[in-house]
């Protein structure tokens, strides 16, 4: 074996794998969907690798991180890791996000391994233009705490079903889960506002976090200067070090400026961990925000940055089956449906601290904007500039791998769809003719654009 | 833990090349590597499971028989019971991948570390210790390490008179639910169960999470990288290089080096493709061997040598990180050579099968 690869690498090259196989000029650096932090792997760990081109320093540094990633905290006084809660959704980062890829949604009602928690608010807009928490209970509904505290309440999940038909006759039936919150440990005010999300996959943050801001703002067009019935506009966030508004990036309706403060706010309201971002417990003031409390703060500079070291230092498969006639036909599909008109393909990254992360041609399939998605999609909840409907486009690197890696993941912000053709069904309001145009496709075509998505 | 190995420029070559393979004009021989994958799989994988769930269930008697018994014989059963559970679990941990990794059992079974002050809560208080309490609670309240907390205390002088009957209760509920989880682990690889195994079985065949036997090869690979990885720069690394006792796994009944030579034997396991009496040897082995016999025998050098060196480090671990760093050096040296070799040699020839 070891002779043939040479063998074929040159056959390959020379001869291009045939003349008459149209190949999109683009396609073979699509491949590289991390440009050179880009790892080849199709396995079940195919979201854990570091960065391909990292340094020696900073693979030292992912190692410590990697642990960071994995710790379970504890009730304080500890010797060790102390700090979680009172009041928490999961005991580590990876909880959660299972293998570095998608959570699992509540598999019954009070399921405690699930990964998907709900977001709070009541009408209004809040300090820096943000929500306003529900009072008692805070931004986000912690489902779990230490012995002694009570839990704010429980997660439990309600479906309907509704179905879709094809141009071709045939149909399919989606499932909506509606999340509500039972045994509260105080009434709920009237009017809470619910968002239910799911914990997205971590690797290729760093990437994202490299991306210029101004390549950001480029492509938003707020009031659909061009008419093409996708607007797209920033979500603009309230950066806490900077103690000024920045574009938003992460988060599923992107709230969050930066890989760092992103750590630092999933340490403080899923794990219950104060930093130097977030000194205060996020339940301070609550009845059941008594236990396990310590002076200081729950973790250091140090394990703060290395949590989000981790992910920005965790690499992007590379995509697969380029050269399928399938595939190659689907990523024309997905351009003539407009689909890359949110889940823009290409970037180039501008210099990041982590080197490795600087000047990448990437494709990540996201314009990090929002966009308004319809009311099937929408949670009703506004987030600072982002509306009740208005989603950031997810990226779709790594996207046909996520059931390789976690065979119960799901995908959308509330795991609602189980595949990806469910996923492009749920879409609506600017990615509405797109989702028609899927929909009234041929089965064959319909098949192409998938196994495109497949193979990212 | 992962490492950067994969030459990407050898690997875009690979990909080229896959699509080759459909042009008729050019045959490359495939070769079957189903031997293999069912040993690994049934002899070595299934195999050292279905020990742990049958030891974890001598350790759940163990248990109950000290709290209905208590006395110095049924405390010496029991702390005997979970070394001999804790075995094969650290004998498997060189394939924590599957139903362990993605069930959330792994830190059901071995979440660290133990979440002393709510387990002081709990035994203070009145709430009833059951299977159903301690099944819902965080694996820091459960598990192996609470188990050992609770039997050895926090000094490891822990003796039968400092136990009170919330602890015997504690013990008891906590056993049952570590021999159930191990149970559940088992049988959600088993082909009778949840039938894990058939993903490895029918790699490349329409496994859903192996598209080639290789790729599953190559989880194999991975995973003894990681073991290693996390026994020289985490389990040794952490006590040591901050020479503190507190930040070491097994340290209340000082089982730490059986944890790094079990961790080692797990490596051999599956690269041997052979666990206690059963398996064929079928394994990774024979494709090293294949290719370059040289290599194969430094392999099996290497594991051997680590868990000489693991096993000559004197007296405790938590003693010796302070009293003999020598031997505690070398062992680190002798994991970090295997995990190399592992990583720089053996993987680039599966990865290039």
């Amino acid at each position: 074996m070891k002779i043939i690869i040479p063998v074929c690498l040159i056959i390959c090259v020379s001869a291009s794998c045939k003349k008459d196989q149209i190949i999109t000029p683009e396609l073979p650096e699509r491949v590289f969907a991390g440009g050179e932090t880009t790892i080849f792997s199709t396995g079940p760990d195919a979201f854990t690798f570091p960065l391909e081109n990292i340094s020696q320093t900073d693979l030292n540094t992912h190692f410590l991180a990697d642990g960071a990633f994995a710790q379970h905290f504890v009730s304080a006084p500890a010797t060790q890791f102390g700090g979680l809660g009172p009041l928490f959704n999961q005991n580590s980062c990876e909880s959660c996000h299972i293998r570095n890829g998608r959570g699992i949604v509540p598999a019954f009602d009070g399921d405690p391994n699930s990964g998907l928690l709900l977001r709070l608010s009541i009408p209004g807009v809040g300090e820096h233009g943000g929500i306003v928490a529900v009072p008692g209970f805070g931004g986000q509904l912690q489902n779990k705490a230490l012995f002694g505290a009570s839990q704010e309440g429980k997660i439990t999940r309600t479906e309907q079903t509704q179905l879709i038909e094809y141009l071709d006759g045939t149909s399919l039936s989606l499932s909506l889960p509606v999340y509500t919150i039972s045994d509260p440990y105080i009434p709920l005010p009237a009017g809470v506002l619910i968002s239910p999300r799911n914990a997205p996959p971590v690797f290729g943050l760093g990437l994202l976090d490299a991306i210029r801001t101004e390549d950001i703002l480029a492509l938003a067009d707020e009031n659909d200067l061009d008419g093409d019935g996708i607007s797209g506009k920033p979500n603009m966030v309230w950066d806490v070090l900077a103690q000024s508004k920045e574009v938003g990036r992460f988060g599923w309706k992107a709230e969050q400026p930066n890989a760092r403060q992103q750590a630092a706010d999933a340490a403080h309201n899923d794990m219950g961990l104060t930093s130097y971002y977030f000194p205060e417990e996020h339940c301070a003031g609550q009845d059941n925000c008594q236990e396990g409390l310590q002076a200081g703060l729950d973790v250091d500079e140090d394990m703060s940055t290395l949590f989000a070291f981790y992910f920005q230092t965790l690499a992007v498969p590379a995509q697969r089956d380029a050269n399928n006639p399938d595939v190659i036909l689907g990523s024309t599909l997905f351009v003539d449906a407009q689909c890359s008109s949110c889940h823009t393909p290409r970037f180039i990254t501008g210099s990041h601290p982590i080197s490795s992360l600087s000047n990448q041609t990437i494709y990540p399939y996201t314009d990090l904007l929002l966009h308004d998605m319809g009311p099937g999609l929408a949670d009703n909840r506004a987030v600072y500039s982002a509306s009740g409907q208005e989603w950031r486009t997810p990226p779709l690197w790594g996207l046909g791998l996520t059931k390789v890696v976690n065979p119960k993941a799901t995908f959308l912000h509330d795991g609602r769809a189980q595949t990806l053709e469910e996923a492009i069904l749920w879409h609506g309001g600017e990615a509405e003719s797109s989702r028609e145009k899927f929909r009234t496709m041929p089965k064959s075509e319909r098949n192409a654009l998938l196994a495109f998505l497949e193979g990212l | 833990m992962k490492y950067p190995f994969l030459s990407t420029f050898l690997l875009a070559g690979l990909l080229l090349c896959s699509a080759c393979e459909k042009d008729p004009g050019i045959i490359i021989p495939e070769t079957d590597y189903s031997e293999i994958l069912i040993n690994t799989g049934e002899n070595v994988i299934l195999k050292t499971y279905e020990s742990l769930a049958i030891k974890a269930s001598a350790l759940q008697t163990a248990t109950l028989d000290l709290e209905n018994n208590p006395n110095v014989s049924t405390l010496e059963t029991a702390k005997a019971a979970w070394r001999s559970a804790r075995s094969p679990w650290e004998q498997s941990e060189g394939f924590l991948f599957g139903p362990v990794d993605q069930e959330g059992i792994d830190p059901a079974l071995d979440s660290w570390p133990v979440n002393v002050t709510d387990l002081n809560n709990v035994l203070a208080s009145g709430n009833a210790i059951t299977v159903d309490f301690l099944s819902q609670q965080e694996g820091t309240l459960k598990g192996f390490h609470t188990i050992e907390f609770l039997l050895w205390g926090e000094n490891g002088d822990k003796q039968i008179a400092d136990f009170t009957t919330r602890e015997f209760e504690y013990l008891a509920a906590a056993s049952a639910v570590l021999a159930g989880d191990a149970q559940k682990l088992y049988d959600l690889w088993k082909p009778a169960g949840g039938n894990f195994i058939s993903n490895v079985l029918e790699a490349g065949a329409g496994s859903l999470l192996y598209i080639s036997q290789k790729s599953a090869l190559e989880e194999f690979t991975n995973a003894l990288i990681i073991i290693a990885d996390e026994v020289a720069n985490g389990k040794i690394n952490d006590p040591y290089s901050q020479q503190d006792p507190s930040l070491e796994e097994s340290r209340f009944s000082a089982n730490s080096k059986a944890d790094f030579a079990d961790n080692m034997r797990s490596i051999r396991n599956i690269y041997t493709g052979v666990f206690e009496a059963f398996g064929n040897g079928n394994s990774v082995s024979n494709i090293i061997e294949a290719q370059d016999a040289s290599l194969n025998t430094r392999v099996l050098t290497e594991i051997d040598a680590a868990i000489l060196s693991i096993e000559n480090i004197p007296g405790t671990f938590s003693d010796a990180v302070f009293n003999s760093p020598n031997a505690v050096s070398a062992a680190q040296q002798a994991v970090r050579d295997l995990q190399a070799t592992l990583e720089e040699l053996v993987l680039p020839i599966i990865s290039n099968l």
